[in-house]
């Protein structure tokens, strides 16, 4: 196989912007093992809440016509709903499957996540066929819900989810520029920066805020924390807000870059960006995006000298490696006691 | 007066428990050795549906010993079925000309399956709970990808099919039937030998590990040997169920083997109560039986399964039939916790 210079910068370019949706999502990973030290098994739905929400609002858009009149703000738009679809699915999950369980024993919060996780995933699968039973209960052969309004309820859930996969409306394509031979999509540029973007925000805010002083306290210990007068619930309630958001962000891109979206979506990204989370040092925002970005950057260049379908297979094998070699990840401290 | 009136029936009722629930046990044997014999409607499906049931037993009290008896959570577990299952089809079928016996393929299955237990369990040694998890769940995924990847070896998606069906003394084994009974007697010798192990010097080894591992192993435990033995005696079930499954099918395909199956198995456990044999055997019923039978729900069957993990873990985590140790596990937490009420006290199981 021959391999110029030219394809290895792209491919580097390339790993990098599908590092970077790694990164995105482990931020939210690393954010909630921060405090609350345990995986977040269904971030990856969380994810692909937001995908369809971003969806269901950009399709609407569409459909009103706003989005010709006026394309920006309509993206915007979109990412707002992506990202409130995702941090309403974050919060209720850590409200009605997570707290109940706080002090329960190690297990218990993982498999209700896994729960949860299948939960998601059925239920925006199932959505039409719900409202499609629900709406056509009758009693006595005389059905409760009008058709017209049976049939208004299905197609809206329709739009919204389903079993088949959906299109996303192809809005990063808008061309790209050349340096010397290579060729950079403006759409990978924006997804680069975007999670630069985020990582810094998050950065600034665990680091220089209020909020962020009571995230590390409740990291540290959540009893000393609450004596201290932070509210632990709220600050626990916050972190999957934020968290959730940016999962958000990353799946209304992805659906922009990948152009198809499904219910199962959030799987492989969800166990790649937990990969880079822990590859990173898992608690450790700047660890996540590098985590991200490592990942990435070996799978494009892993595609390289294997068949593209050992993609998957390098990626397990880089976690199992990190996690027998360097537990605590590239930028994680040395952990004390064992948490592991 | 109260005394003299209690005190014999706190004596009698235990044994008649015990009793009680030896003549269910006994009539259920009975009932489901005797079921394949028997004439009534749709017998053939009956006797499909309850021999699968058994396969996921199987699986299930395999499992049971990683994760309800060392507490070693195993997300990846089907892998060690596909293993079993692939060692049958490569060396019972025409894909490479060989066509070794059933009865001498189970014990390779079995071996290869628990030396790729071992290998799952070696890199693994350190890590506790939700990294176990993640792990073992990539290493279930490698598997996968590898049978659909190395076609030279698996054939790929295509699958291994036309595979030989095993025989027994020169009697051919191919009907549901025949494959409920062997289901059913490999079930038997399983729960005869992982009841054993549970109460054997092994087995209270695992608990140790799995109560606290550091005194555990403060206490003299061999952790790293109980561990892998764990990691390849669960490793080893799962293997030979795999292989009768194979057999049973006569054809494998790598999406048989999928995440799913893992999430199936371990879903049985937990809500039939882990580290607890009959619950194995109850949750298997309930989550691979029932279904089948109500067909009209089957879409909503993930679903509602779902829905059931989160609800049972926050509702009632040792399960429907929970182990009685499990179960004191699993509530003594709340004991500590100084500003809840005291809790009703545990019943025994």
């Amino acid at each position: 196989m021959e391999i110029n210079l030219t394809t290895l910068i792209e491919q580097t370019i390339n790993g990098i912007t599908v590092g970077s949706f790694y990164a995105l999502i482990a931020l939210g990973y690393t954010m909630v093992y921060g405090v609350l030290k345990m995986i977040n098994f269904a971030h990856s739905e969380v994810f692909m809440m937001g995908s369809y929400t971003g969806l269901f609002m950009l399709n609407y858009l569409t459909r009103s016509g706003v989005y010709e009149r006026a394309p920006l703000p309509a993206i915007i738009l979109t990412f707002i709903a992506g990202m409130l679809g995702s941090a309403v699915t974050g919060v209720t999950l850590e409200r009605l499957a997570y707290r109940p369980l706080r002090r329960a024993a190690r297990l218990a919060p993982l498999i209700s996540a896994i729960g949860a996780s299948i939960f998601l995933q059925e239920f925006v699968r199932l959505l039409p066929a719900m409202g499609e039973a629900i709406t056509g209960i009758s009693i006595g052969g005389i059905s409760i819900v009008p058709k017209s309004v049976q049939t208004m309820v299905v197609g809206t859930l329709a739009s919204f989810g389903g079993a088949y996969p959906k299109a996303y409306p192809g809005i990063l394509n808008i061309g790209g520029f050349t340096i010397g031979e290579v060729y950079i999509a403006y759409g990978r540029v924006l997804v680069i920066a975007t999670s630069l973007a985020m990582m810094a925000f998050l950065y600034i805010l665990v680091k220089y805020t209020r909020l962020g002083k009571a995230m590390r306290a409740v990291s540290e210990d959540k009893d000393t924390a609450a004596l201290m007068g932070v509210n632990v619930n709220r600050v626990i309630a916050q972190t999957f807000l934020i968290g959730s958001a940016l999962a958000g962000i990353a799946g209304v891109l992805a659906g922009m870059y990948y152009l198809q979206i499904k219910t199962s979506m959030g799987f492989i990204p969800g166990i790649k960006a937990f990969t880079a989370a822990v590859l990173g040092g898992i608690g450790n925002i700047p660890g996540a995006m590098l985590g991200g970005y490592i990942l990435g950057l070996a799978e494009a260049i892993g595609v390289q000298f294997l068949p593209a379908v050992y993609k998957d297979v390098v990626a397990f094998s880089l976690l199992i490696l990190t996690l027998v070699f360097k537990p605590t990840g590239l930028l994680g401290g040395t952990v004390t006691g064992r948490r592991m | 007066m109260k005394n003299s009136n209690s005190a014999p029936h706190k004596i009698i009722a235990p044994a008649l428990a015990v009793r009680l629930r030896s003549a269910i046990t006994l009539l259920a044997v009975i009932a489901l050795a005797t079921l394949p014999i028997l004439d009534f409607p749709l017998r053939s499906y009956w006797v499909r549906v309850i021999g699968y049931a058994g396969l996921y037993i199987i699986l299930g009290l395999g499992l049971n010993v990683v994760v309800g008896f060392a507490g070693l959570l195993d997300l990846g577990y089907v892998a060690f079925y596909a293993i079993g299952a692939y060692t049958f089809g490569l060396l019972a079928g025409g894909h490479f000309n060989i066509h070794l016996s059933f009865w001498l393929i189970l014990p390779i299955a079995a071996l290869l399956a628990a030396l790729a237990g071992i290998l799952l369990g070696l890199p693994v040694l350190r890590m506790r709970g939700d990294y176990l998890a993640i792990v073992t769940l990539g290493f279930g995924e490698i598997i996968r990808l590898l049978a659909t990847n190395l076609i030279g070896l698996t054939n790929g998606s295509q699958g291994l099919y036309k595979l030989d069906s095993p025989s027994l003394f020169g009697f051919e084994l191919k009907s549901g039937t025949h494959f409920y009974y062997t289901i059913f007697l490999l079930l038997l010798v399983i729960i005869f030998f992982t009841y054993r192990l549970d109460r054997s010097r092994i087995g209270r080894a695992w608990i140790a590990i799995r109560e606290d591992e550091d005194v555990a192993q403060m206490m003299g435990v061999n952790t790293t040997f109980y561990k892998l033995l764990a990691f390849a005696i669960g490793a080893t079930i799962g293997g030979l169920g795999g292989s009768v499954f194979a057999a049973w099918q006569g054809s494998i395909f790598p999406d048989n083997f999928n995440l799913f199956v893992s999430i199936n198995v371990l879903c049985l456990i937990i809500i039939g109560g882990m580290g607890s044999i009959p619950g194995v055997i109850i949750g298997a019923f309930a989550l691979i039986a029932l279904p089948d039978i109500l067909r009209e729900f089957a879409n909503y069957r993930l679903l509602l399964f779902g829905l059931l993990l989160v609800i049972m873990m926050i509702a009632r985590p040792e399960g429907f039939i929970p182990s009685r140790r499990r179960q004191l596990e699993l509530h003594a937490e709340d004991v500590n916790e100084t500003d809840q009420p005291p809790r009703k006290k545990v019943e025994k199981a």
